[in-house]
């Protein structure tokens, strides 16, 4: 990985947040609704005048474009009008939730689709591939709100296994200060990443099973064999590796998914991440609180995209650095 | 349900069956269709699916009740299913199966158009990033990346802030135009790997143009993967379209759509689950089914077997 | 052999650290106890002036004192029934003039005393343009209160009219003038203090955890008895569903509105205590009787009184409830929800009656002339849209309803459902032909039937621009007159007027059923505002639970 290849994706990276940014800044500002009066129905027009001139919310567009990216050079992300509060304030608190509930899910997914992928691929074609294979299938096809509300069912109301929706023990441990809040919060965390995990662990098995029956037939994995390597160890070795790149290259593809697509499981689980936030800033149309977190959004996929390419590019030989212009567009 | 509408699915049922019939004689004759049908599952898969398609298709002689009609609000609210009511009634006192029946036809069209315009526009990008690389690659993949970084859910939502309530068309594009991003990046590390293959170059050397290079070497190679996407695509749609509608978003009431229909009755889920549970386990039928037919084809493509 | 032996006690040490050394507190007695609310919703601001929220106002409750409030009749006329809270007694001091004198004991939480000063600075403040209160219009009537002393507030009125007390006290949530008069008045509704707000009442703010929990701790010292709980949090749920099943789980202890049948039914299978009491909600289908291209010209179908009669009548409401709602929800014989003290079945309204609709509308020449099911004139489809937001699954519900009510007459409806913002914004600028409506009744009917229904409310929540010469004429006598029952009898007259004008179609008023935990005693819901006797509520010691418990 050289310098320079580094320095090109940083910049390239840059490009694309501030992409990101101006094109839902347009989208936001052209959807139609006024962000005053939005939640009750009766407000004071005159208010809503005033705050409108408060926040420049009547300059022409450009103009607003251009101060919010000045502001932005500030490091100043803004107001937000439907919260009341500085949006940088109300963003920083949801991220640790954020990273809470999509590392989980990401693990549950990694794990588990792994660990089926692999064991089905062992059992080709027999009865335990079979079954899960349809298993498999048949979460994945699952609408995720539905999923949700029945593992709420199930093990929140009807088993009490799992606490119903929220982040924590409110009595307790509003703030997480101790080894018993940590236990809380994870018991909190479980059926949320469950949901978004089962979906996600469910594709991951189907495609590491393709993955891994494919590999297996390919000439270095025959070589092996022939060498007379032991079988165990041809698999965990190479099929594995390469489980996880593509593992990797797929994260990329579910992170901003997990990020701000999550707002069902948010909602319903009334778990306090980026998601929810965003949704709401869009059904009220607090421009502020819109593009900037598109801004952190974008910023953290782009950022992990960035990391797994790096990865990648460490743990493939084969993808590794060379002279040469391919370089760029083998790991761009 | 009628005798009429009885006769009516008994026929879809064999209709169904002898399509899946036809095409297998064929497996006799030609070896691609015989690797087509190698596994049961993709027999069972093509007959279902072909039953879904002609169940839309014919859903007026199917459904016995008119889909949007709610026949007794007061006293068919909530029906468990019975004779009458096939897969009981919901919320609205409306007959689910003939819901079921006519969503079909929205949803298989929402689903089979979405996916289409996914899969193509991602395969074609993704082909030429791949192919050409250098430049065009890196432009093409930025604004994938652009695409990626983007959470669907905000571009939806603005999106459908634009439209008063969503036509048909707008959200089959809506949806088309932000789910490709995927396919794209798939097809390129395909096309990437393919590139350097013998019968790649050998097809180059022969003095082979670019397009024809891609279009009749390298894609289908890579129909492997675009085909999984494609299958598992039209199950996202599906998916994203129940989500959508729960949302508030989705094809104006009151037609239904099996997203739909899970969406209106999820408060019902506790007390009267035929309402979900049938349009899911359709969903899911038409996911299963749709992923079976891609192993066959995936199977009946696969270029090893044509290898020398 | 080594490694396992020391492997051992890590393992116990973790699982013991894990297992949960809960912090099991110590109080007992009759003043512990742990309430959760399971909200639905988050309050933007806890300042009471900057917001009508309505969970925004149930912990206004806790915190801040008003006047005076109504009592568990809600009856607002006079001043009989109500119950005295930071005024320990009052008097009239001539037909226009109001005195109070507060109570010496009262205090603001951080020691100071609360002074007839604070009552005028409130009144200032709710008052003022700039500021911006919701609340302003409805104390419009009050022309100035002045400290007399210390103890002693003066409310002066602009004219004599039956609720004068009840304007008086009703309305305002008196604040603390010595931290707030810093605030510049254009940034109350961004105000730090509405997110650490310092009160009076019952209860002292602890924290807010924004979008999971706001947390009220009781005061101990309160002068008018000390709160039976100790500590109250709202937690927020966003998805009523869930918020329920948090209460049937035992995680959560009130859920204020339960909203469906299903809910109550799914609650008493549970075991939880359930309150019903009536509703201060009534919903709507309001009728734009200016066009929804331009506010200048009237709509081409609503402008008409026979068609909005017609209309109205091939509604099925009582149908529409007990599909909709079951026992939970009545239908208003006007624009109004049963806490008001007008209500009255006898009403007379606009019957159901489809067959007489169809005619009516056959007679004014719409008829289904090419065949394909809805009536048409003169080339004109009998069409309309009716605006929903995508926020209420009820309202939606009843949107779909609707449609399928109006298509059995001939008239092809389509439903537009929008996101919430998007639809008040149509709804204020009249870009709409009909439109589900939800409002909210203070106790009387006075304030919010003239912001509503007459021409004072023209660019306003009057979206629809119904204008009635006899109704205005009528309310203003009805809000001015001197005894009760002449109030009800030309209130009565008002709303038969409105009724037959047919200016909407008013679809339910909910009655609303409460559950809390069954250990929880002396529970009483006022049905203006359920919060606000939570201070009375009780749990005896032998029934306390774990959380209960727990001293922090």
């Amino acid at each position: 990985m050289t310098g320079a290849w580094l320095l090109r994706r940083l910049v390239a990276s840059v490009a694309i947040i501030f992409a990101v940014v101006t094109f839902v800044f347009i989208l936001i500002h052209a959807a139609p609704g006024k962000p005053c009066g939005g939640q009750s129905e009766n407000v004071d027009p005159a208010v809503c005048d005033q705050l409108n001139r408060q926040f420049g919310l009547d300059r022409p567009i450009p103009e607003q474009y251009w101060r919010y990216i000045v502001a932005l050079s500030h490091g100043n992300l803004g107001y937000s009008a439907s919260l009341r509060r500085p949006v940088a304030e109300a963003i920083v608190e949801t991220i640790p939730f954020t990273l809470q509930l999509a590392g989980a899910a990401l693990l549950l997914d990694f794990l588990l689709g792994l660990g089926l992928g692999i064991y089905q691929a062992g059992r080709v074609n027999r009865l335990p591939d079979v079954i899960i294979g349809n298993a498999t299938l048949f979460i994945y096809s699952l609408p995720t709100f539905w999923l949700a509300l029945l593992l709420l069912l199930i093990f929140g109301e009807k088993l009490g296994w799992f606490p119903v929706g929220g982040a924590s023990d409110p009595v307790l441990c509003a703030v997480v200060d101790s080894v018993y809040c940590l236990k809380d919060r994870i018991w909190h965390l479980v059926l949320p990443a469950a949901t978004l995990g089962l979906v996600g662990a469910a594709g991951t098995a189907r495609f590491q099973r393709a993955a891994m029956l494919d590999v297996a037939t390919q000439d270095y994995v025959r070589t092996a064999r022939a060498k007379g390597l032991p079988e165990r160890r041809v698999v965990l070795r190479h099929q594995l590796r390469n489980a996880l790149l593509s593992f990797i290259t797929r994260f990329g593809l579910a992170f901003p998914f997990l990020l701000t697509g999550a707002v069902l499981i948010e909602t319903i689980f009334a778990w306090p991440g980026m998601g929810r936030l965003a949704f709401d800033a869009i059904l009220t149309r607090d421009y502020s609180l819109v593009t900037a977190t598109a801004l952190v959004a974008s910023t953290m996929v782009v950022g992990g995209n960035l990391l797994a390419d790096i990865l990648l590019g460490l743990a493939d030989p084969r993808l590794r650095v060379r002279a040469g212009a391919d370089v760029e567009a083998l790991t761009a | 349900m009628t005798l009429g509408t009885w006769f009516a699915l008994f026929i879809a049922l064999v209709a169904a069956a002898e399509f899946v019939r036809a095409l297998r004689r064929r497996a006799i004759r030609q070896e691609r269709w015989r690797r087509f049908f190698r596994h049961r599952t993709t027999t069972w898969g093509l007959g279902i699916l072909a039953f879904l398609i002609i169940v839309a298709l014919a859903a007026p002689l199917i459904a016995p009740f008119d889909p949007n009609r709610q026949l007794d609000i007061v006293h068919l609210k909530n029906q468990a299913p019975s004779w009458t009511f096939l897969f009981g009634t919901d919320v609205l006192s409306r007959d689910v199966w003939s819901r079921t029946v006519y969503g079909a036809r929205v949803s298989l069209g929402i689903g089979a158009l979405g996916a289409l315009l996914a899969v193509s526009l991602g395969t074609l990008v993704g082909a030429l990033a791949g192919y050409y690389q250098r430049w065009v690659d890196a432009v093409l993949m930025r604004g994938v990346d652009v695409g990626l970084a983007l959470p669907r859910i905000f571009i939806l939502l603005m999106a459908v802030a634009l439209w008063d309530g969503l036509p048909f068309a707008a959200l089959v594009l809506a949806i088309g135009l932000t789910s490709w991003f995927g396919t794209s990046r798939l097809v390129r590390s395909e096309v990437l790997s393919l590139r350097q293959r013998d019968f790649v170059v050998a097809a180059r050397a022969l003095g082979a143009g670019s397009g024809r290079v891609i279009f009749r070497h390298v894609l289908p190679n890579a129909a492997a993967p675009i085909i999984v996407s494609a299958a598992l695509g039209v199950g996202n749609v599906l998916l994203l379209e129940a989500s959508l509608s729960f949302l508030g978003i989705g094809i104006k009431p009151p037609d239904p759509t099996w997203g739909n229909m899970i969406a209106d009755n999820a408060s019902s889920i506790y007390t009267a689950a035929w309402s979900t549970l049938f349009p899911g386990l359709a969903i899911s039928l038409v996911v299963m089914s749709l992923n079976a037919v891609a192993d066959g084809v995936r199977d009946a493509l696969d270029p090893r077997a044509d290898a020398p | 052999m080594l490694r396992r032996f020391h492997l051992t006690p890590i393992i116990v040490l973790a699982v013991a650290a894990l297992a949960g050394c809960e912090r099991r507190g110590g109080c007992t007695g009759p003043y512990c106890g742990t309430l959760i609310d399971a909200a639905v919703a988050e309050p933007p601001t806890l300042l009471p002036p900057s917001t009508e929220n309505i969970v925004a106002n149930d912990i206004g409750e806790q915190l801040f004192l008003k006047l005076a409030d109504v009592g568990m009749s809600t009856n607002t006329v006079g001043d009989e029934d109500f119950q005295p809270l930071l005024a320990q007694k009052w008097e009239w001091d001539g037909p226009l003039t109001l005195v109070f004198h507060l109570d010496p004991r009262a205090r603001w939480q951080d020691g100071q005393r609360v002074t007839a000063a604070d009552v005028e600075f409130t009144f200032d403040a709710y008052t003022d343009s700039t500021v911006g209160s919701p609340f302003r219009p409805k104390l419009h009537r009050i022309a100035s209160v002045t400290q007399r002393d210390s103890l002693t507030a003066v409310f002066r009125f602009k004219e004599k009219y039956p609720e004068m007390f009840y304007d008086a006290v009703y309305h305002m949530r008196i604040l603390p003038a010595h931290l707030l008069r810093a605030v510049p008045r254009d940034q109350w509704t961004t105000a730090a203090f509405g997110r650490q707000p310092v009160g009076d009442g019952p209860y002292r703010f602890v924290r807010w955890q924004a979008a999971q929990s706001i947390e009220l701790v009781a005061d101990s010292t309160f002068f008018l008895g000390r709160p039976g709980i100790r500590r109250l949090i709202w937690r927020i749920t966003p998805d009523l569903q869930v918020a329920v099943q948090q209460v049937i789980a035992g995680e959560a202890d009130i859920r204020e509105q339960l909203v469906t049948p299903d809910n109550v039914a799914r609650a008493r299978a549970a075991g939880l205590s359930l309150y019903p009491f009536r509703g201060s909600v009534y919903t709507l289908l309001d009728f734009n009787l200016r066009a929804s291209d331009d506010t200048t010209k009237p709509h081409p179908i609503f402008a008409d009184r026979t068609l909005r009669r017609a209309l109205s009548m091939a509604v099925d409401r009582a149908s529409l409830v007990k599909s909709a709602l079951g026992d939970l929800g009545k239908v208003p014989p006007g624009p109004m929800s049963e806490l008001l003290g007008i209500w009255d079945p006898d009403i007379r309204q606009v019957p159901y009656d489809s067959a007489l609709a169809a005619r009516i509308l056959n007679g004014q020449g719409w008829r289904d002339h090419d065949g394909d099911g809805i009536r048409d004139k003169d080339g004109q489809p009998l069409a309309f849209h009716i605006l929903v937001p995508t926020s209420s699954v009820l309202r939606r519900q009843y949107a779909r309803l609707l449609q399928e009510q109006f298509r059995a007459i001939g008239v092809h409806v389509e439903i537009d459902e929008l996101e919430p913002s998007v639809v008040s914004q149509r709804v204020a600028t009249g870009k709409f032909d009909t439109a589900i409506l939800s409002r909210q009744n203070d106790p009387s009917p006075s304030s919010g039937i003239a912001q509503s229904w007459t021409r004072a409310g023209f660019g306003g929540s009057n979206f629809g621009r119904y204008y009635s010469a006899d109704f205005e004429q009528l309310v203003d006598r009805a809000v001015t007159a001197t005894s009760r029952d002449q109030a009800r009898a030309l209130w009565r007259r008002a709303m038969e007027t409105l009724n037959a004008d047919a200016p909407g179609i008013f679809l339910y008023s909910l009655q609303n059923v409460g559950a809390v935990h069954k250990r929880v005693e002396n529970v009483q819901f006022r049905p203006d505002s359920w919060a606000a006797l939570l201070r009375t509520w009780r749990i005896p010691p032998e029934k306390m639970i774990d959380r209960d418990r727990v001293e922090r």
